[in-house]
């Protein structure tokens, strides 16, 4: 118990971090939304109107003083106002926060079947298949992402006319996405599978279950998988990053309006508000995610369960 | 944004052909246009799927600049005037006939239609106009509501009668006739007029009321706009052939970011029209079935801006070796297609008030070092040239609304090194971008384009308290370094006849040249790819597409 609340204070105190730094690199920038929206030549406004535009979004007063009112408004719930459209950053976010979840998720499972699969195909298949199955993962990592999709685009949709880019019913909107997510993401996962499986394999119990007359099959799910699967599942913090990065690209290549298109739309357009308001909830993702990864390890292993409590 | 660049080069390999100015030629549209039709009669029905490289950000009038922007508010408003996209002329719309100007142009009096109605059910009636005009010509800051570009001098509105308004003005102000008919004068119902920054933004699509052709039925918050027809809509333009509502039942605005997105979906039939087909992508277009068209946008031409209170510009010989040292043609014919045509002034050829100054923009690199010389440039160590200790060594922005703007700079550097000019691109976002092209000590070159049909657009442009380009008004000090170039700008908006203001803008176009403050590249088009059977499109005078007589022949 004392361990998760230390944890959670950790969090809250990395939360903070992130919004700081992220305030202070963004007004460290040269220009500000201000200039972005309103002294782009698209409006042609004079210096008179841009200084009252300034004041009536409370730019003129000193940094610090924004600061603090923005991590208190941030407190109570109020992310502002999205600078370059008006809109409530809560009503973006929460109109892009499900289509992303949806496309996270699947991407992550799917990326984990394909990782699995991979694995399995490259440990136990037969030699040929063995060597094609252990080059994927470099493969995979080494495409960009957004090269994958404009491939698979090109091929299924624009080729083949299988599966509409515009006007796509829902399921068939993600087949393409949760794919182009998934191929990258599957490759790191591969990589560390492949790699504990013959570390375990290679132990001495091993032996001993299989000279006990254990067959292939029940090796590998009662023995191999349970041992592999601790290292992969460390992987899957750090996949998250590598999930929110992909999302970028993916949805920004499909037209999805999800965090990741906000996301690139924001910077473009220097859109401080809506940046912080990813920021932080990535950090709390990210932060959610390694927790649970930390209180599942006892639970798949027991050697770990009486050092910590 | 970030990726299209690479990508575009994946498709220019895909389609492994160069667009060639004949083959283009023959299936760009060249006007406003888009196919002729060929037997059919117009057919009313169907939904247009039409595709825009970005998300819009706001549809307050004044603020619709932007083209995601104004391809919707051009389609959901009426204006009082209307001007034809092809003649520039000003013909009635909800006003019924051109206002009546007093003699200094700062009295206009407009005749309201009657019976015409916002989509609410609201009247559009004097009452309206003028908040509208009120709201318009002086802005809301307290809203964040911007005042328009387009309306000079704004007093206030008075509603004369029931069908008459009056609108004031503390200077003469001949561009409103011009300005009422733009889509920053969109008028929109009372309610909307009520909105704030904040709700005229996404999330609140449709209640932001107009009594245009379409009406915003649906929206999705980033990806999706969708637009239903109208069916009492009765108060086309009388000059348009196509009178009631329009021909389609509706219209799904999408947004696609990726260039190949665009150019692949319609090619491959899942949409109909997509907006920002760049000029490497042109030569897709050019398959049976297929058609572009490139939209004018008949105000001052994409080009460069030096700004000449900078030390090493201040030089005339400088400004015009540069001018010399840059071969245009060079530049178009390797980044671009026919469809950006070179220019020949200031301003783009259909625009009001051209004058041909491209006597002044010959390429001469002779000329270019002779003229170096003779300012004390010499060569340095590194070739490039150095006076009094200091190295010719400018900066350019770049121009990230204006397509290809970092490749243009990129040519112009090989260009100018021949010569012994240093380059440099300014990296950066829009806001750094706009922040550092504030500063002459940044940015010596300014690269931009301003798309407005009005003479206005010269003094827009140029004039030192409007977009400043030239820097002519210096920000620190407010001081400004030529009073007779902002004389012959504001010649312009403020000479009451038409007669009048075409001589005041060859004066200051003139001037602009002989003083070698610009070098103008090309005339930027608004370009569009839409499948063959898409008919009757086209676009408001500054190139935003115009839905109301689209058919669909299938």
């Amino acid at each position: 118990m004392i361990y998760v609340l230390r944890r959670l204070g950790q969090a809250v105190l990395v939360l903070l971090l992130a919004y700081t730094v992220a305030y202070v690199l963004l007004a460290a920038l040269p220009g500000d939304a201000v200039v972005a929206r309103f002294a782009s030549p698209e409006l042609g406004l004079s210096p008179d109107q841009l200084a009252a535009i300034r004041e009536a979004y409370g730019f003129d007063r000193p940094l610090w003083q924004r600061y603090l009112e923005s991590v208190f408004a941030f407190i109570r719930g109020d992310f502002g106002y999205s600078v370059q459209s008006g809109a409530a950053v809560s009503t973006l976010l929460a109109t892009a926060l499900p289509s992303s979840l949806v496309l996270a998720a699947w991407g992550l499972g799917v990326s984990i079947l394909l990782a699995i699969g991979i694995a399995v195909a490259a440990t136990f298949g037969p030699r040929f298949i063995r060597r094609g199955f252990q080059s994927l993962p470099p493969l995979f990592v080494s495409i960009p992402v957004f090269f994958v999709g404009i491939v698979l685009i090109q091929v299924f949709s624009f080729r083949l006319g299988l599966i509409p880019v515009i006007n796509a019913s829902p399921v068939q909107a993600l087949i393409l996405p949760v794919a182009t997510l998934a191929i990258p993401l599957s490759a790191p996962l591969a990589q560390v599978l492949i790699r504990s499986i013959d570390e375990v394999r290679a132990q001495p119990f091993i032996a001993v279950v299989r000279a006990r007359g254990a067959s292939t099959s029940w090796l590998l799910w009662r023995n191999v998988a349970r041992n592999a699967v601790l290292p992969a599942l460390t992987m899957a913090g750090l996949i998250f990053g590598e999930l929110v990065g992909g999302a970028v690209v993916t949805e920004s290549v499909f037209g999805r309006a999800g965090v990741g298109q906000l996301t690139a739309q924001a910077v473009a357009a220097r859109d401080a508000p809506v940046l912080l308001a990813v920021v932080v909830f990535s950090a709390l993702a990210f932060v959610v995610i390694n927790l649970l990864v930390d209180l599942a390890y006892p639970v798949l292993d027991p050697r770990l369960r009486g050092a910590r409590r | 944004m970030p990726l299209p660049r690479p990508l575009r080069r994946l498709a220019l390999a895909a389609t492994a052909a160069v667009a060639t100015a004949a083959l283009l030629a023959g299936c760009s549209g060249g006007g406003t246009g888009s196919g002729e039709s060929v037997n059919s009669e117009p057919v009313t029905g169907g939904t247009l799927t039409y595709l825009e490289p970005q998300t819009w950000t706001t549809l307050y009038p004044p603020a619709a600049g932007f083209y995601p922007n104004g391809g919707i508010v051009n389609n959901i408003t009426d204006r009082l005037l209307y001007q034809d996209p092809e003649t520039l002329e000003l013909q009635p719309w909800i006003a019924t006939a051109l206002p009546e100007v007093n003699e200094d142009a700062t009295q206009y009096t407009f005749t309201i239609r009657e019976g015409v109605t916002y989509s609410d059910g609201t009247p559009l009636d004097a009452a309206n106009v003028v908040a509208n005009f009120d709201l318009f010509g002086k802005g809301d800051s307290s809203r964040k509501l911007t005042q328009s570009e387009v309306i000079n001098n704004y007093d206030h509105g008075e509603v004369v009668d029931p069908t008459t308004v009056r609108f004031f003005f503390t200077a003469p102000s001949p561009g409103f006739a011009q300005a009422v008919s733009t889509i920053n004068s969109g008028l929109v119902s009372n309610s909307t007029l009520a909105k704030t920054a904040e709700t005229f933004g996404p999330g609140n699509a449709t209640t932001v009321i107009g009594s245009g052709p379409f009406v915003i039925g649906a929206e999705e918050v980033g990806t999706k706009v969708t637009l239903k027809a109208r069916d009492d809509y009765a108060w086309a333009p009388p000059s348009r052939e196509h009178q009631g509502r329009p021909y389609l039942d509706g219209i799904d605005l999408i947004v696609a970011a990726e260039d190949s997105v665009r150019v692949g979906t319609v090619v491959a039939g899942q949409a109909d029209a997509a907006r920002q087909i760049e000029a490497p992508d042109e030569a897709q277009f050019a398959a049976p079935g297929l058609a572009l068209v490139a939209a004018p946008t008949n105000g001052v031409n994409n080009g460069l801006s030096f700004r000449f209170r900078n030390p090493l510009l201040n030089d005339i010989r400088v400004r015009q070796a540069i001018i010399a040292g840059i071969d245009r043609q060079d530049i178009v014919d390797t980044l671009f297609t026919a469809n950006y045509p070179l220019a020949t002034g200031a301003l783009a050829k259909t625009a009001l008030g051209y004058t041909d100054t491209s006597s002044f923009y010959a390429y001469d690199p002779d000329k270019a070092a002779s003229l170096l010389d003779e300012a004390g440039w010499v060569p340095g160590s590194d070739g490039i040239r150095v006076k009094d200790g200091q190295r010719l060594a400018i900066a350019f922005n770049e121009a990230l609304p204006q397509p290809r703007s970092a490749e243009v700079v990129t040519i112009i550097q090989e260009q100018l090194a021949k010569l012994g000019i240093e380059v440099s691109l300014v990296p950066g976002d829009m806001a750094a971008q706009t922040a550092a092209s504030l500063d002459e000590n940044v940015v010596q070159v300014y690269h931009s384009m301003v798309g407005r049909a009005d003479f206005d657009v010269l003094k827009s442009q140029y004039f030192s308290k409007n977009r400043n380009t030239l820097l002519n008004l210096h920000p620190a000090d407010g001081s400004v370094g030529d009073p007779e170039l902002d004389t012959l700008l504001a010649a312009i908006a403020s000479t009451p006849t038409v007669e009048g203001r075409t001589a005041a803008s060859a004066a200051a176009q003139q001037y602009l040249a002989e003083q070698a403050y610009i070098l103008p590249i090309f005339e930027e088009p608004q370009v569009f790819g839409l499948r063959g059977d898409v008919k009757g499109f086209h676009t408001e005078s500054v190139g935003r597409p115009s839905f109301a007589e689209v058919w669909l022949d299938r």
